[in-house]
Order: structure tokens, then sequence, then C-alpha cells
């Protein structure tokens, strides 16, 4: 009876653990065959679509807002770049140019509304980050923020 | 199902397993009554629910598989812990705990873990003096010759590499993230090998240097092997040039068998590899003795093992039959009890582990994220196998725990932590816009 319990027990301990074992397994399978999709979608960003809107920000132009460079793959720390009327941030042609591996080529953007200037995340890949917290929509910014795009780091100036 | 529902869900069969380990050992020592077993169980998942209710507040998004995971090993280890001697696993009990609030903690301070990045130098530093720890006299203490215990006042013996492994991968991932593009640009290719100009070698050759001081002071092969292959894996990922961790493995083997035949504490132990079941050997101190018993013990447990609580751990004589059980060893005595099957389900439930730590690499946003997730998964990947490799007499022989497994609150502490940090990556990673 004993010898009978002990043994009923060992082969459910095992069995409990390998079900555990195959679930998990399963699961993570799974979760592999899902990552390779949204890769294959490419940058949504690189239809143009965002091009046309860029050209409504240019009405208050001569502003002196800057984004201080503070870690960039390519940038020189303490390099500035003029934002100007407002500036598209991406790995493609676009005004800063990011040599970031995690960057979109068309990633983010900083428009001007009014007497602000705001920040924009273009559906790019893997976001954008003001801050220390990841941008939902068109976001103010203000003086000392950080800009985070993958790898590269911004400050902005006004 | 959502991913927190999942992984609440996952967290059934750990306390499943913690409930019947402990019957099995109830039944087998037919002492008391195997409803305590149920109250133990409980206990378990309440710690359980407590951690995954931190995990669903504070990183809302994070890897479901990974806590799941641990728990079950920690539940293993703590019935094989308690079937090698009950107040060792009432201590374990208690660091569990401890290991449980220290992650909470790292969860909850720690969220924007990226800030570790400003303090690299200092955690470095650091390190480095945690790892010399055990060799300043009078604090340190040496076990089978190698010097990796602090003994604290109280009794309590502290493991300071367990600690300095997170920090030496911190320091590494963000010391490689900004110098990856010198270490490729201006390399030169001859046969399809990348070889990086000789002045990149530098920070490479330093800490190969490292490595082989560490095996020089702290005398001890298998935590070199960790910190070396370690580095070398966030080296890998980091420059994407195969040539990296290859001559870096050949600097590490041609140092380490240098030290082998001179130093005479690695050498004893390459000895008792070789030859474990030497008579002259076996009977040295500090021979093949541990080894030898190790591999009866796997053996007697055969394909489904002697059941929990039926392999014969203590010797009629008194005296353990495997020296260490509950620590060093722990892996020989899961063998014993649960067979190679149960064996190869706790090898299994670290490739999981370590499965969703690359994966959780490979999808991180940033490359400190990346090469962070790869350092500390390949550490603790590292880590096993230098201890089952060990165990099973695949590599020599040295003392490293079970991650999560073994008896120790340093060890289990410090997994905690790293799981949490892998979490708090893997919770930015997923986190949808």
């Amino acid at each position: 009876m004993l010898e009978l319990s002990s043994l009923a027990l060992q082969i459910g301990f095992l069995t409990v653990l390998y079900v555990f074992l195959f679930w998990v397994a399963t699961s993570a399978l799974r979760d592999v065959a899902q990552a390779g999709r949204p890769a294959a979608a490419a940058d949504p960003d690189a239809t143009g679509l965002h091009a046309a809107v860029d050209s409504m920000a240019v009405a208050s132009s001569g502003s002196d807002a800057q984004l201080v460079v503070v870690a960039a793959p390519g940038h020189e720390t303490g390099w500035t770049y003029d934002i100007g009327p407002g500036a598209t941030l991406g790995r493609g042609d676009v005004e800063i140019r990011l040599e970031d591996q995690f960057a979109s080529s068309r990633h983010a953007r900083i428009i001007r509304q009014g007497s602000t200037l705001v920040l924009e995340d273009l559906d790019s890949t893997n976001g954008t980050w003001l801050n220390d917290s990841q941008l939902g929509g068109p976001t103010p910014l203000h003086a000392g923020d950080r800009i985070r795009i993958g790898d590269s780091e911004f400050r902005f100036q006004p | 199902m959502s991913d927190r529902n999942r992984e609440l869900f996952a967290l059934v069969p750990a306390s499943l397993l913690l409930v019947g380990g402990f019957a099995a050992v109830f039944i087998q020592n037919s002492a008391s009554q195997s409803g305590l077993s149920l109250s133990y169980g409980a206990l378990f998942l309440g710690l359980c629910l407590a951690g995954h209710v931190v995990v669903r507040i504070t990183v809302p998004h994070a890897d479901p598989y990974l806590f799941p995971i641990v728990a079950v090993l920690a539940s293993l280890g703590l019935v094989v812990i308690y079937r090698i001697s009950p107040d060792l696993a009432r201590a374990q009990a208690q660091w569990f705990v401890v290991a449980l609030i220290f992650f909470a903690g790292t969860l909850i301070f720690l969220r924007d873990y990226r800030k570790l990045e400003r303090y690299r130098y200092t955690i470095a530093a650091a390190s480095l003096v945690l790892l010399l720890l055990p060799r300043v006299p009078g604090l340190g203490q040496q076990v089978n010759g190698a010097f990796l215990g602090v003994r604290l006042p109280g009794g309590i013996v502290f493991q300071p590499t367990e600690f300095a492994k997170i920090g030496i991968v911190v320091f590494l991932a963000s010391y490689l993230r900004d110098t990856r593009q010198v270490l490729v640009q201006g390399a030169r290719r001859f046969a399809g090998i990348t070889i990086p100009k000789l002045k990149h070698l530098g920070p490479l050759l330093l800490i190969w240097g490292a490595a082989m001081l560490m095996l020089i002071f702290i005398r001890d092969l298998g935590s070199s092997l960790m910190f070396f292959g370690g580095f070398l894996a966030v080296l890998y990922v980091a420059t994407d040039r195969l040539s990296f961790p290859l001559i870096g493995f050949l600097m590490f083997s041609v140092g380490a068998w240098f030290l082998a035949t001179h130093v005479g504490h690695v050498h004893d132990r390459v000895d008792a590899w070789l030859n474990p079941f030497d008579p002259a050997l076996y009977d040295r101190p500090g021979g093949s003795y541990q080894l030898a018993q190790s591999l009866f013990a796997q053996a007697d447990g055969g394909i489904l093992g002697r059941g929990l609580g039926g392999s014969m751990v203590t010797l009629p004589g008194g005296g353990n039959l495997v020296p260490a059980p509950q620590t060093d060893l722990i892996y020989s005595v899961i063998t014993d009890e649960l067979g190679l099957t149960g064996a190869c389900g706790v090898i299994l439930c670290y490739l999981l582990f370590v499965a969703r730590g690359f994966k959780i690499a490979t999808i991180a946003r940033d490359s400190f994220s990346t090469l962070l997730a790869v350092g500390l998964t390949s550490v603790l990947a590292l880590q096993v196998f230098v201890i089952v490799g060990g165990v099973t007499r695949v590599i020599p022989l040295t003392g490293v725990t079970l991650p999560f497994v073994s008896y120790g609150g340093s060890s289990l502490v410090a997994n905690f932590v790293l799981a949490a940090l892998l979490l708090l990556i893997s919770d930015r990673a997923r986190r949808p816009a």
C-alpha cells in the first residue's frame, strides 16, 4: 500500500512536471512563430503619408529650438540640430538622420503647433521615449526633455 | 488568456509539485500526516501569488513564463532539500521569502533599469570588490580549496560571486553598448574571419586577464568560466563577429590549461575529473571522492528514480552518501530520486528559461536592454552548465550552486534579482505603444 502510493506520487510528480514543461514549450514556440510576422511588415512609415503633413508646420519658422545629442551612434555628444519649423528623425532620408539599428526610417517628428513644439511618434517599430516613458500620442516638449529612440538620446533645448 | 492570467495559471503546477513532493517524502519517512504537505503547498502558492501580484502591478507586459519556471525550480529545490534535512528546508523557505522580497524590490525600485548604465563604473568596482572579498584574511572562507564564501557575523556564509555576476553583466552590457562600433571598425578580414585591430583587443585582453586572475585568486575554474563565457556572449551579440568569442575561448583554454598544469588546486580537480575511480585519488583528501559518489548516486536513480525520499542520502554508518548534497551536488540527489526523467525535466526548465531570456533579448528595443538580457541569460545558463557538467563529469567539478534549486540564501536572492531584471527588460520590450 505504502509502496503503491509512493509510486503513484512519483509518477504523478513527474507527470505534473512534464505537463508544465510541455505547456510552456508549446506556448513559447507559438510566440516564436508570431515574432516572425511583424518584422516582415517592415516600416509602415515609409509610405510617405506623413510627408505631406510636414509642410504645414512651416507657418511660424525662425525658431532656434535645438536637439542636443546626449548619446547617439554616429553622432558626437554635444552636437546640436536645429529643429527650425519642424524636423523628422529616422534612419531614412530625413532632417535628423539616425545611425541606429533600432530606429525606423521615419521614426518620429517634431512639429510646431502655435508656440509649442510637439513630439510625435510615426508608428515606429520600436517606439519613442520621452523622459523614460513611452510616447503615446503627440506630446508638447519642454526645456530639458530627453528624447530617446533606440540607442540614440537627445535633449530638447528651446 | 492574457499574459498575466497565463502566468497565474502556470503557478498551479509549481504548488502541485511542492504538495506532491512533500507528501512523497512524508510517506517515505512514514512519520507524520500528509495533510501537512497540503499546508506547505498552500503557503508556497500564497507566496507565489504575492510575487505574481507584484509582477502584475509593476511589469504588466512582462514575459509570462519566467516567473512560473522559477517557481517550479524553487519548489523542486525545497522538496529535495526537505528530503535531505527538514531544518535546512525551513531555512531555505525563509530565504525564499527574502528572495521574493528582493525580487519585488527590484521590480519596484528599478523600474527604469536603464539608469544602471549611469553607475556602470561604480557597479563594476563594487563587483570586483565582491569577487575579491573571500580572499581578505579573517573574512574569507576556503571551501575545498576555492575561495568563494565570506563568513558574516551570525554564522551566515555569504557568496559574493552570485551578486558579482549580475554587476559584471550590467557593466559589460553598458560598456559594450558604447564601444562595440569601435571594436568592429577598422578590423581586417582574413579568410572570412574578422581580425580586430590589436589595440581594440585591449578590453578583451583586460577581461581575459581578470578571468585568469580570478582563476588564480579564487581558484575556481567554474566561476571564471561562467564570467568569461558571459562576457564572450555579450561581446558576440554586441559586435556580431564570431571571431571575438572564438579568439576569446581559445585564449581562455590556453590560460586554463596553463593554470591546470601549474596551480596545485586546479590540477587536483582535473586529475579527479579524468580518473574519478582511481582508488588512490578516491581516498586522497580533495580527491575524486565527491565526484565518484555523485556518479554512483546518479547511476542508482535509473530511469524513474528511487522515488522522493527513497534514495540513500545518509549512509547506514552516518554521514552523507554524497558530500554537500544540498548545495553543489543537489543535481545528483535529484537524479537519484527522480531518475533520468526528473533530471531531464530540470534541465528542460533551465532550457526554457534560457530560451525566454534570449527571446527577450531579440525583442528588446535598445542595445543596452538586448545586451543585458543576453548577458544575464548566458551567465545563468553557464552556471547551470558548470555545475551540471561538473557532477555529470563533462567538465572538472567546481562548486557553484544550481540556480533556484540549491540551498543557499545568496544564490537564491541573486538569481531572483536576475529574474526580476529579465522581467523588467521584457516588460519594456513588450509594452504596446
